[in-house]
């Protein structure tokens, strides 16, 4: 019991501090509330489930093919979409609210709402202290972590990470420091989402697909950004670990109690809000003149 | 003339912030800008290093206030008042911004590489940070800290410091001593005079004339985004007027 909670958590956390982070990240450089960033994490799911069954090709290139794909796609739809309404918080929201439909319903279209699934990369499990885990689960978890780091290495230690960094912190002054700050918001827009594009690669061969599957990570996604602050990378970070194992504590330890997972949630995301507005780590943003 | 204004005129909705505005600031010189609050000393900087621009970009997309800019900026003879803020900054024109502003949730040394975020060479950025160290000894012994956590005074060094990776040939300061204790700015003011003496022109906006007027080699007086005079500090502080309505001495 309790190794199936702290696989599952840590498994789960990963997952959604990838997404969470990359929601924050674009956030926090851009202003940009992407609704639509779980959306795209399903769309690198279903890339991924084309590339196994209709083109035979093995997922060891289809799962980075679709990550790319999907940053890509989301750089193309930013430049469309969202670029020319920018400085209009609402109407960025409504549109990335749009766009996560169309691809919701594109894939309703393509594939109906049937359950999909891609078989596991590496059969086998291992026992530790009793329970089964499989390999599956445990290169999800590697992947993810990697990735995680990464994005770290990314922020911290390049000069891209720098620009990110800056820009979010204060854009008119990153551009007095020679930044383009329009580029940056575009080159996070592919970065954030090409982490939902892992994010999705990781579970596709754990979870079933079907075209509602990114409502639950988007609701479990806002309420970790709540709890960890807006904006805040390391409240993402934090804030993925606390939801996924408060989800898999209900899930096991209440008695049939797997239909409270979103409830959970929701639950923390209210207490947040009414004792501690600004999360964890949160940002009191400053106003810009 | 390494930077030229002419006939600039600055509008935010309808109120004229910058009025039929001509200036310019040779090599070598330490020009000042002074006058009251309100009469566009600020907004004369963002217009010469390309922010009004941007701002204008930008709240053109929000439907918010309706900026306009007329008139040239001529910067080493090249016109840079259509080139973007971000691209400016390449020509050695940097702007050391009103308040300060270090990135705070960035290290003092993290500020800094980001004011040398241009510059290629990593050589060179590790001599220019050498010589920002020598300027400023304290930033090297608080190179890890968080920059908000620095005092008043060390955040305007931080502020200047990073101005100075980027190499400037024209550095514009906005207002370093305003809201500092009397000693870190008298620090301040011996560091900018540190920095003339470096070769490299500065532009320096500021509140505190008395001290301005001894460093500087020309001075322009501005109210209500005009140029009323311009001259030598003794000269402006004998006219009785413009010490009294316009520099309150």
């Amino acid at each position: 019991m309790i190794q199936n909670i702290i696989i599952n958590g840590l498994i789960n956390g990963s997952i959604y501090a990838l997404l969470a982070i990359g929601f924050s990240l674009i956030f926090g450089v851009a202003r940009i509330v992407n609704i639509a960033h779980t959306a795209f994490y399903m769309l690198a799911a279903y890339f991924i489930y084309v590339g196994f069954h209709y083109l035979g090709m093995s997922p060891y290139i289809s799962m980075p093919l679709s990550v790319l794909a999907v940053g890509l796609l989301s750089i193309i739809c930013y430049k469309i979409f969202i670029q020319p309404i920018r400085e209009h918080e609402a109407a960025v929201l409504i549109a990335t609210i749009a766009l996560a439909m169309v691809i919701q319903e594109a894939l309703l279209i393509a594939f109906g709402g049937h359950y999909l699934g891609v078989p596991p990369l590496v059969s086998g499990y291992a026992t530790i202290a009793g329970v089964k885990v499989t390999y599956q689960h445990f290169l999800a978890l590697s992947v993810a972590v990697l990735a995680l780091f990464g994005v770290w290495i990314l922020l911290m230690k390049t000069k891209l990470g720098l620009a990110l960094r800056s820009t979010a912190q204060d854009r008119e002054v990153a551009n007095l420091m020679g930044m383009n700050e329009a580029r940056v918001a575009m080159v996070t827009m592919g970065i954030s989402v090409m982490m939902a594009g892992i994010a999705g690669a990781v579970v596709v061969p754990l979870y079933v697909l079907d075209p509602h599957m990114w409502m639950h990570p988007l609701i479990m996604m806002l309420a970790i950004v709540v709890l960890g602050g807006l904006g805040s990378i390391k409240g993402s970070f934090v804030g993925a670990y606390i939801m996924a194992f408060a989800e898999v504590l209900v899930v096991f330890l209440i008695p049939m109690g797997a239909f409270l997972k979103g409830s959970v949630a929701l639950s923390i995301m209210i207490l947040v809000l009414l004792i501690r507005p600004e999360g964890l780590f949160g940002v009191a943003f400053e106003e810009e003149r | 003339m390494l930077l030229e204004v002419a006939n600039l005129m600055v509008w935010y909705d309808r109120a004229l912030l910058i009025n039929d505005l001509s200036m310019g600031v040779d090599t070598g010189e330490l020009v000042s800008l002074v006058g009251p609050n309100g009469a566009g000393k600020s907004t004369l900087l963002r217009a010469i290093t390309g922010l009004v621009a941007w701002e204008r970009e930008i709240t053109r997309r929000s439907a918010g206030e309706d900026i306009t800019l007329k008139g040239t900026v001529t910067f080493n003879g090249e016109r840079i008042h259509q080139i973007p803020a971000h691209e400016i900054v390449k020509r050695g024109l940097i702007h050391c911004p009103e308040r300060r502003r270090p990135f705070r949730e960035m290290t003092v040394l993290e500020n800094l590489h980001a004011g040398a975020y241009l510059i290629k060479d990593k050589n060179e950025i590790l001599e220019n940070l050498k010589q920002v160290y020598e300027l400023f000894p304290i930033l090297k012994s608080r190179s890890r800290q968080i920059s908000g956590t620095l005092s008043g005074g060390e955040q305007q060094m931080l502020a200047i410091g990073r101005a100075l990776m980027s190499e400037p040939k024209l550095l514009c300061i906005d207002e370093p001593s305003t809201g500092l204790a009397p000693i870190p700015r008298a620090e301040v003011f011996d560091k900018i005079a540190a920095i003339r003496k470096l070769g490299i022109t500065i532009l320096l906006v500021e509140q505190e004339v008395s001290t301005v007027f001894k460093m500087a080699s020309r001075n322009y007086v501005l109210s209500s985004g005009k140029i009323i005079a311009e001259g030598l500090g003794d000269q402006l502080l004998q006219d009785e007027v413009i010490r009294k309505t316009y520099l309150g001495l």
